[in-house]
């Protein structure tokens, strides 16, 4: 039971990266491998928001998310943009490409010792029927499960919500209703970023503060986005959990450092069996 | 005709020049053991971002995981010339066929995926390998890693250098043989398209996986120069910033193009050796060169090279051409 | 030689081919015709074996071709073009054609990776038959030039260039002269006429040019929502009056979405 718990722990961050995740994906069609150096160095603001000028935790996570909205903004503003409708491949190598930058010049800002991160809320584990729980494990669940109930409100029932599936749905057609797609887009990037702050301040205490801390994140998060099939948005919700329960039965069963082989060998097996992913809809035969 | 007799020409003639510069670069450098290695991971990176490129380039597979490829060679090399004690002439090719059988397994699942999921499976892999390494230390040393009993065939460093170099060349000789051909231009047809491809009778899982197959063959070759070369491998050697270094060499170079490959590594190759006082620099350069690239030269630098233009101004000329003739057609 | 066996094709709730039979005979022009979205095109998709029917049989020289893979259609005999070509759009107009010639090489990865003689030969060779079949499409002249720059007409002969190249018993042509200008037509239609007669090939034609369909075809069958309407000489299509109802009922429908 208390290995399921720390798993639906670690589940949640992998989740909420996910979702940023397949957010951009789903919309824009990049698979941004960046997402998680952009997360990192969202934590690494808000630590500076939090120890260099001495702000409280929220006054902090917020200034924190409204930064990674900005950034998120200028990301896709001043290179995204450009590879809209670029192969999928160039792509790819341009979110690596800010993958590297990002991870230099955090390196070269705040050096690569790791640095303890404080948590949201201090205090013992309680216990909770045979599991334990501490007060910051316990608001990492009701942050996710409240922030995704605050992004499917939004998707579902405002107009950048709508303005965003439509987009997702076919780009074109969006544009001839008057959809602005660019700033769709823009939006999207921010929303991608905000959520993965999130995750990021999360895992800080959890790991340590450094220049590293979301690689693994990142890889956990890219494997429950697949076990959603890429395009669900609850899928990868579910999928992170799914991940983090399995990387926990496996740390503790067999490693804690084969765990990132054994994902990878679930997401191969997944994949092998259904090529789209579990939450993955049909594949469509290509007319000729 | 004169042109490409021309051009055929200056090809062979750059050919020539570097090789001499390749002779007489140990002299050069005053045999400098830093150089010369220098020199050596950068003919690993060039045919490593050459069997990349027949890869991503020619086949359209995307890749990004194949230093993981890399880690297997060299750990190949280390384990089968230090526990088995095998000698220098079985241990190289040895290494590329255990690293074309894990090619061979990770293709074969691999061809059933396209685009975002491949990335992904393959980024699994390449984040994988260094684990097992760390993970089965009966086999590899673990954390503390492997050394490689160095080769009695070679008197000195030197020759040991020229050995790769011409190994280098060879292997450019080889895969360039490669995608020339029918299995080359079998790799171009399924990146092209899948369905014309398979009208004309191009099997696209055979076809995927012998993609895989040769791309981590020479890989895994390029993983064991590294290893008779450092004369030690550890699970540090290759990681996964090493794959995106290695797609980013192909991009930046030129995709399905060889030149490109080659300038591409020695690009990336040589930016360490300036930025190397900082970690964090020469992930910012390359990083900066990269994004630069796609977003204003995403055919890759050798586009930018004169022999190249040269044709795509014919074709421009040929285009104007047949739409004059459409013209004419209609009017008709 | 090609019999088509009461197939069904269905994608999702719509049923694109229904019931569908028609035989082909050997060394015959047989001409698929009908609106768009008739079906078409999806036969060509069974036999090339992108869709599987959900029912019937699909025989070749007696040979049931479901039991085939995409890949393997063309050693039975089978060639084909697309309706909107699929180039291999980086490579020049010549190293397409030479990969119509794929089944045919020799793939021994040793020989080709050390370039030996025999692979050169049979290199030599495949250019020498992409040369006769680049002269009978009258295309020699941009044999280097790279497919995307070509206009949509000789994109679509280069698409039958290779078909050609691999020698099939049966060619199918989806459509060969859309986006074609007059002349280019009618030298399209001797080809037609000559892949019959001078190369003995079997064409099953799919083509919306009217007057080609009546200039080539030795035989008919009019598709409408899937299903055969009409079948016979060109003659008796042109006058039978379901097909005209069909062909009214889209001009009527043109007009009405206008
Ligand atoms: N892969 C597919 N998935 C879903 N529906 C399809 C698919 N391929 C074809 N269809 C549908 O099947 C029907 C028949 O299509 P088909 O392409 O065979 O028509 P066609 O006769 O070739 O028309 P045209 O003359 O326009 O080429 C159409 O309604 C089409 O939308
Ligand atoms: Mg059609």
């Amino acid at each position: 039971m208390q290995i399921l718990m720390s798993g639906l722990i670690f589940g949640c961050i992998y989740g909420l990266t996910a979702l940023g995740l397949v957010l951009i994906y789903k919309t824009t069609d990049i698979v941004n491998f960046a997402q998680g150096e952009m997360a990192m160095v969202t934590t690494f603001v808000s630590f500076v928001f939090l120890s260099n000028f001495g702000f409280g935790y929220i006054p902090s996570l917020l200034l924190a998310l409204i930064f990674a909205a900005i950034f998120g903004i200028a990301i896709h503003q001043i290179v995204m943009k450009r590879v809209q409708s670029a192969p999928p491949l160039n792509q790819i190598v341009v979110t690596l490409g800010l993958f590297m930058i990002l991870n230099g010049m955090a390196g070269l800002i705040w050096g690569h010792k790791p640095t303890s991160y404080p948590q949201a809320v201090k205090g013992d584990s309680i216990k909770l029927g045979s599991v334990f729980i501490t007060p910051n494990e316990l608001f990492i669940l009701c942050i996710t499960f409240f922030l995704m109930l605050i992004f499917f409100l939004l998707f579902r029932f405002t107009r950048v919500g709508l303005a965003m599936r439509a987009s997702a749905q076919d780009i074109k057609a969006s544009q001839l209703m008057g959809i602005k797609v660019t700033s769709v887009f823009t939006a999207t990037w921010a929303v991608g970023a905000i959520l993965g702050g999130v995750a990021g301040i999360m895992t800080a205490p959890i790991t340590f503060l450094d220049t590293q801390m979301m690689f693994e994140v990142l890889i956990m998060a890219f494997a429950a986005a697949v076990i959603g099939g890429f395009v669900s948005l609850p899928g990868a919700v579910i999928g992170g959990l799914f991940i983090g329960v399995f990387e926990n039965l496996i740390a503790f069963y067999i490693s804690p450092e084969m765990k990132l082989v054994y994902t990878f060998l679930l997401i191969i097996l997944v994949l092998y069996i259904r090529p789209q992913g579990i939450f993955g809809g049909k594949q469509t035969l290509k007319k000729v | 005709m004169i042109l490409m007799l021309k051009q055929l020409g200056n090809k062979r003639i750059a050919l020539g020049i570097l090789i001499v510069c390749m002779l007489f670069y140990p002299f050069s450098v005053g045999y400098s053991s830093y150089f010369l290695t220098l020199f050596v991971i950068t003919c690993i990176y060039v045919i490593t971002s050459l069997s990349l490129n027949l890869l991503v380039g020619y086949g359209g597979q995307i890749s990004v995981g194949q230093a993981g490829f890399l880690s297997v060679g060299s750990y190949s090399v280390a384990i089968l010339s230090t526990k088995l004690g095998l000698p220098f002439l079985v241990v190289l090719p040895l290494a590329g066929i255990i690293t074309a059988l894990i090619g061979l397994l990770i293709g074969l699942p691999a061809v059933r995926l396209k685009g975002h999921f491949l990335a992904v499976a393959t980024l699994g892999f390449g984040l994988s390998v260094p684990q097992i390494a760390l993970k089965w230390d009966k086999l590899t040393g673990g954390f503390s890693g492997l050394s490689v009993t160095p080769s009695s065939l070679f008197a000195s460093e030197t020759q040991l250098f020229y050995f790769f170099v011409f190994l280098t060349v060879l292997i450019i000789w080889l895969i360039n043989n490669i995608v020339k051909s029918s299995i080359g231009r079998a790799f171009i047809a399924i990146r092209d398209s899948e369905v014309a491809a398979q009208a004309i009778g191009i099997n696209l899982s055979f076809y995927k996986t012998t993609m895989f197959v040769i791309s981590s063959f020479f890989t895994g070759i390029a993983g064991g120069i590294y290893g008779y070369w450092v004369g030690f491998v550890s699970p540090n050697d290759f990681v996964i910033t090493n794959s995106f270094l290695i797609l980013a060499m192909i991009v930046v170079g030129g995709l399905a193009s060889i030149p490109g490959s080659i300038i591409g590594a020695l690009l990336f190759s040589i930016i360490p050796h300036f930025t190397d006082s900082y970690v964090g620099i020469t992930n910012i350069v390359i990083g900066v060169a990269v994004v630069l690239i796609i977003l204003f030269k995403p055919k890759g630098m050798v586009s930018m090279f004169n022999f190249k233009r040269n044709k795509s101004e014919k074709t421009k000329k040929n285009e104007l051409l047949l739409k004059e003739e459409g013209n004419r057609g209609v009017n008709i | 030689m090609l019999t088509f066996n009461d197939v069904t094709v269905q994608f999702g709730g719509l049923t694109a081919v229904d019931n569908l039979s028609f035989e082909v005979p050997e060394g015959s022009i047989y001409s698929i015709i009908g609106p768009n979205g008739a079906g078409k095109t999806t036969v060509f998709n069974c036999i090339s074996r992108f869709y599987t029917p959900a029912k019937g049989s699909i025989k070749f020289c007696g040979d049931e071709i479901t039991k085939y893979k995409p890949h393997q259609i063309i050693n039975i005999g089978i060639a084909r073009s697309f309706q909107n070509v699929e180039l291999f759009s980086k490579m020049t107009v010549l190293e397409n054609l030479l990969t119509g010639l794929h089944p045919k090489l020799r793939k021994n990865i040793f020989a080709i990776s050390l370039n030996l003689p025999t692979v050169k030969r049979s290199e030599e060779d495949s250019r020498k038959k992409a040369f006769e079949v680049m002269e009978l499409l009258k295309i020699t002249h941009l044999a280097d030039e790279q497919v995307s720059n070509l206009s949509f007409g000789f994109q679509k002969m280069v698409d039958i260039g290779r078909a050609i190249m691999a020698d099939p018993k049966l060619i199918l042509l989806d459509e060969p002269v859309a986006g074609m200008n007059p002349i280019e037509t009618e030298k399209i239609s001797q080809l037609i006429l000559n892949l019959k007669n001078e190369m003995n090939y079997t064409v099953l034609l799919i083509e919306h040019d009217m007057s080609l369909v009546m200039k080539v075809s030795d035989a008919v069958t009019v598709m409408n929502f899937g299903k055969k309407i009409s079948e016979g000489t060109p003659k008796d299509i042109q006058n039978d009056p379901v097909v005209i109802e069909a062909y009214l009922g889209e001009v009527n429908l043109h007009a009405e979405v206008k």
